[in-house]
């Protein structure tokens, strides 16, 4: 079979400055460039200290195929699903994706307090990727999987968590893109609403859709995913064996 | 469930263990040419605007989000945007009208600047919204891929929308003063056209600059403040020495000011200031563009 997501060569690197602050200002880059404008012309990069977050990552992945993505903080997970996502750019290497892309790194991406349930299902729905015809096809699907629906017209501030988060995922888990990315949206939310998600998830892989899925919840990976990627020091590899891997990552990151 | 376990524990080169049809229909439904190609970034690409014409819906809902939050949050809602231009016309009025003479061919003082001081109110408020716009919004650049290029475009529409309600106070100005409509008002659309592709150029760049420079938002209100001075807001340009109206013409906001009065009052357009105005606003815009462009990779790793 074709594969729907082909990554070749794919690394990431962040250049980290020593001697500046994480926030620049405009002052500090002025007075840097007239101060000392021989370093900043001729040798700027050897001043900076780069980290590679990941290094020549290559894999394919096939259509329906439900990836656990697992490792420990830091490994790069979360870079690699945000490059997918095309958040931020790789450095190197280059990625073909036969098929249209939506993420969920966040519950409730956009939401705004002051706008009601319904307001914000159109505003995060569209944010996630959906255009407005389909938000007013599946709109009542939304509603009833998020069971706010006597709140509806009331400003999301005044939702409980619990109530905000159903509604959140009510609307993630209505995108039909044919690959779709998750980070760890399920460590939010109660027992019950965990649940929920993962019968729904159960339910988006098996109509085929090309999950890519970073979890720290054993259940979650075991219970969903057919394949499982490890990523370690910048390294995304495959182990033979799906069972061992868990039980490794476990050791590895409890 | 049993499907699920069957998936779970087959080894995944045999696709034919796949259980749905679904499955098999999706896989030959897949295009033989990419949908998305990631690469890294490239200094030099231009804005690939059919991709900004596919996320239409995202720019009008953001429009539409920022609008029915200051609804929500503010009492006076939309009197706010009349009120503005509105205060500031009456305070010259008070302080300038009064003390001094200004030379305004023939149009009541506080008409004139009525005129100037909405331009000038939506032309700063675009400005200093977009400016902010990608700060203000970078818990969703950070989680999600949209052409970044609509935040700041869309904070300007949501000030060009303001604009066009506090334009019905002109109006009420120009019946009230008896103001004769010429053929000059023709110009009005292309002029407030031009005044817009200018604010969203400035915009733009500065966005950018904020993401990267935290105190480059300090200085844009202190900036525009300058600004409108060396602007014929409060005074006509024909105050300027001649001498000194070719430097004076540099300023892009003059052009589009004096022209937007002449237009209004019936007055002979200035072809020079005009010229030069669109030529600094292409400028502007071509170099906004491009900056935008070469940060727009990194603002998710920096915002």
């Amino acid at each position: 079979m074709r594969p729907i997501v082909r990554v070749r060569n794919l690394s990431k690197r962040y250049e980290l400055r020593k001697s500046h602050s994480a926030n620049p200002t405009l002052r500090e880059a002025l007075v840097g460039a007239l101060s000392s404008p021989r370093a900043r012309l001729g040798n700027g990069r050897s001043s900076r200290d780069v980290l590679w977050v990941l290094r020549d990552v290559n894999f394919d992945v096939e259509p329906g195929e439900v990836i656990g993505i697992i490792g420990n903080n830091g490994a790069g997970k979360s870079t690699l699903l945000k490059i997918l996502a095309r958040i931020t750019r790789p450095s190197d290497g280059e990625i073909d994706i036969y098929g249209r892309v939506g993420s969920l790194l966040e519950i409730g991406t956009g939401f705004h307090p002051d706008l009601t349930g319904r307001e914000n299902i159109y505003l995060n729905a569209t944010i996630l990727g959906m255009k407005r015809r389909e938000i007013k096809g599946k709109f009542d699907e939304i509603v009833a999987f998020s069971e706010v629906e006597q709140f509806l017209e009331m400003p999301v501030k005044f939702y409980s968590t619990g109530m905000y988060l159903r509604l959140a995922f009510a609307v993630a888990a209505h995108l039909e893109p044919e690959v779709l990315l998750l980070d760890e949206v399920l460590a939010v939310g109660d027992l019950a609403f965990q649940q929920k998600c993962l019968a729904k998830m159960r339910e988006v892989s098996s109509e085929g859709r090309t999950v890519f899925f970073v979890s720290h919840s054993i259940a979650a990976i075991q219970g969903l995913c057919n394949r499982v990627f490890v990523v370690s020091a910048g390294q995304v590899s495959e182990p033979e064996n799906k069972e061992i891997a868990i039980a490794k990552y476990v050791q590895d990151g409890s | 469930m049993i499907n699920e376990n069957a998936r779970a524990s087959a080894p995944r080169t045999s696709g034919s263990l796949q259980p749905t049809s679904d499955l098999l229909h999706s896989a030959f439904l897949l295009p033989e040419e990419p949908v998305i190609r990631i690469r890294p970034s490239r200094p030099f690409r231009f804005i690939n605007l059919s991709e900004v014409w596919a996320y239409r819906d995202l720019f009008y809902f953001f429009v539409w989000r920022d609008l029915k939050v200051r609804y929500k949050q503010t009492v006076l809602g939309a009197l706010w945007v009349i009120l503005q231009p509105l205060l500031m016309t009456l305070i010259f009025v008070v302080f300038l009208g009064i003390v001094v003479h200004v030379p305004t061919e023939h149009v009541p003082y506080p008409l004139f600047l009525y005129a100037a001081l909405l331009t000038w109110t939506f032309f700063s408020n675009a400005i200093a919204s977009s400016s902010y716009s990608l700060v203000v919004n970078a818990p969703m650049i950070t989680k999600v891929y949209f052409p970044r290029v609509i935040v700041p475009v869309a904070a300007v529409a949501v000030r060009l929308s303001d604009f066009l309600i506090a334009s019905v106070i002109l109006l009420v100005l120009l019946v009230y003063y008896g103001v004769r409509p010429s053929w000059n008002l023709f110009m009005l659309p292309p002029l407030v056209v031009h005044l817009t592709i200018l604010a969203t150029g400035i915009g733009l760049w500065l966005s950018a600059l904020n993401v990267k420079y935290r105190d480059v938002g300090t200085v844009i209100p202190v900036l525009l403040q300058l600004w409108m001075f060396v602007s014929p807001i409060i005074y006509p340009a024909s105050l300027v020495p001649a001498r000194w109206r070719m430097i004076y013409n540099l300023n892009p906001l003059v052009g589009i000011i004096e022209n937007v009065r002449a237009s209004l009052f019936g007055l002979p357009f200035d072809r020079g200031s005009m010229i030069s105005s669109a030529v600094i606003t292409l400028l502007i815009l071509v170099y906004s563009a491009y900056v935008f462009h070469r940060m727009e990779d990194e603002f998710a790793d920096v915002v």
